[in-house]
């Protein structure tokens, strides 16, 4: 079963003024699988917040339908399967974070044994220990999303639902954000979060959604969305004979001389091995293989293009 | 239990409000003044202290409940606190339960205290406090849960300002309802006669709440007043939260 799953998902929100907006999503149709880390990324104001909402029971939508496990998320139960960290995370200021967890420990109708189990294992994941009798009021940025991150993970949920987890967040922060989320994905939960942190959602997504003023227009592996397999790829050789070096060139898409030695482009995988072969039965040596993917970026630029 | 968590909470907000303390100084300092009115009428004092002291907690009471009621809710939407409290495995409706039992709670305390200082006070003044003097107390309580089930549901659906100016609207006129039906001669049979006939059997009477001259002058009130008095209270209070509860359903945060 899907954890995550909508069908031509769409939100219209009502204008205080009679005026009729355009839709903030629309047609989203989904599917996050089990165990999968999901980056779901878009422009600002694309409708990333909004979809979250929908699916966290916070705002209903116009049209079409999600379900997390199965369970429409028109219904409670849907929301027993989830965690939620909202873009910025807003908490009782007048609280510590140990009675925050407390709170929300309550809400999941915990016993007081299990919250202060909940405290000692979330307070040592977010290393939460030290500011433990300090007032949210009192919190930096980078506090306050640690006990987001704590708060989302109240009650085990099987699903996380995080919007921006990174954003605001120095180079450290955002590292511990996302080993996190690696982390929980061994921990077999499934990530659904959304990011404008490119780099990040590169190295730990699954599958990413690209929205385009709320409409899905990619979705995909990254390896696949990027075409990685039939790629070009640059190689360096040195060590080798002038004519080896002209046989070479004759088979690539383009050359260039550096210090590092003879650097050639050449189309696929497949023909670069074959070049690497004839090079290192030639005597030369192989400095460098790399394939010259396009970057997300280039991939989510062109994304926003193929809006109608 | 989910309810008495988000309960608890809002009475330990409410609990670190300044403005409650502002009340009920104002609350204090009517109640200990209020001896300064009775030497108008010499002899007078006890009945007048009663009288006014009684008035004092209904007022300052209302007064809290309309502060704090109005926003309860529209503040957790406010400050985005409620976004990681009703993703939980919890009913909306159990949302606006908790935050009105809260409020129950603190305003029983208040009117605990208020009603403590009052009896001492009067007690001091050679004095004595009977049952209808508690009675009193037990059904200006029953009217402030009445007026904070209205001010929970202003809070779900529009702002404090305009919740509060609502709320007070509704408390001067449910305690003025007669002049509704009581029209001069040239309105009868008029649209403005119908509609405030409208208004009258809608608003709920809220000098059925009102025993304090009885309880000042000691004039025993009959038990099943206070019972019927008690339930038409309930049932304007139910009613309120119910439509509280729908209004907040399907809202989005
Ligand atoms: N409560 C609301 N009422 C009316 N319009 C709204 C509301 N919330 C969002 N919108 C509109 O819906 C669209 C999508 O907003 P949303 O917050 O989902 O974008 P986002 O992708 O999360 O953007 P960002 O990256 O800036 O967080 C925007 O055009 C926004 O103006
Ligand atoms: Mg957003």
């Amino acid at each position: 079963m899907d954890a995550i799953a909508t069908q031509d998902l769409g939100k219209t929100y009502r204008s205080s003024l009679l005026r009729a907006l355009p839709p903030s999503l629309d047609g989203l149709s989904l599917a996050v699988q089990e165990n999968e880390v999901f980056g779901f990324l878009g422009r600002n104001g694309a409708g990333k917040t909004t979809t979250i909402k929908i699916l966290s029971g916070l705002v209903r939508q116009t049209h079409g339908e999600a379900y997390i496990f199965g369970d429409s998320v028109r219904k409670r139960q849907a929301r027993r399967h989830i965690g939620y960290l909202p873009e910025n995370p807003y908490f009782y200021e007048y609280l510590t974070p140990r009675e925050t967890l407390d709170f929300y420990g309550r809400l999941h109708g915990l016993g007081t044994r299990e919250r202060t189990a909940e405290w000692d294992k979330l307070s040592d994941l977010l290393d939460l220990r030290d500011i433990a009798s300090q007032r949210v009021r009192e919190f930096s940025k980078g506090m306050r999303q640690r006990l987001g991150f704590a708060v989302a993970l109240v009650g085990d949920p099987k699903v996380l639902i995080l919007d921006e987890p990174m954003s605001g967040l120095d180079p450290l922060g955002r590292r511990s954000i996302r080993e996190l989320i690696l982390r929980m994905r061994d921990e077999k939960k499934t990530i659904f979060f959304s990011s404008h942190v490119l780099g990040d959602v590169e190295q730990i997504c699954d599958r990413v959604g690209i929205l385009v003023k709320g409409k899905l227009t990619s979705q995909g592996r990254i390896d696949e969305l990027l075409g990685k397999q039939d790629s070009p790829v640059e190689v360096i050789v040195t060590g080798l004979a002038a004519d080896v070096v002209a046989e070479l060139e004759s088979k690539a898409l383009s050359t260039r001389v550096s210090e590092a030695g003879h650097h050639l482009t050449l189309q696929d995988v497949q023909t670069a091995n074959e070049a690497v072969r004839v090079a290192l039965a030639k005597g030369g040596s192989l400095v460098e293989f790399t394939q010259l993917k396009e970057s997300l970026e280039d991939h989510f630029v062109k994304a926003q293009e193929v809006s109608p | 239990m989910r309810i008495l968590a988000v309960a608890q909470n809002t009475f330990r907000e409410a609990v670190r409000d300044k403005v409650l303390y502002v009340l009920l100084f104002f609350a204090a300092s009517t109640i200990l003044g209020s001896k300064a009115l009775g030497w108008i009428s010499i002899g007078q004092d006890v009945k007048i202290v009663k009288d006014i002291s009684l008035a004092a907690v209904s007022i300052f009471g209302v007064l809290i409940a309309i502060f704090v009621g109005t926003s309860l809710v529209y503040k957790e939407i406010d400050k985005r606190t409620i976004y990681t409290i009703i993703c939980r495995p919890m009913a909306r409706w159990e949302f606006v339960i908790g935050k009105y039992l809260g409020m129950a709670l603190l305003l029983a305390i208040v009117t605990v205290v208020m009603t403590l200082v009052t009896a001492a006070y009067v007690l001091s003044l050679g004095g004595s406090v009977d049952t209808t003097f508690f009675l009193a107390v037990l059904l200006i309580y029953w009217e402030l849960l009445l007026i904070t089930s209205l001010a929970v549901l202003m809070s779900s659906v529009t702002s404090p300002i305009l919740g509060a100016l609502i709320v007070f609207s509704a408390f001067v006129v449910g305690h003025a309802t007669t002049i509704l039906i009581d029209l001069p001669e040239h309105f009868h049979g008029t649209w403005t006669e119908f509609v405030l006939a409208c208004v009258y059997y809608v608003i709920p009477n809220l000098s059925n709440f009102n025993i304090r001259s009885e309880a000042a002058n000691g004039v025993e009130v009959a038990p099943a007043y206070v019972l019927w008095a008690m339930a038409y209270g309930s049932v304007y209070t139910i009613m309120l939260l119910v439509l509280a509860s729908l209004a907040f359903e399907d809202k989005d945060v």
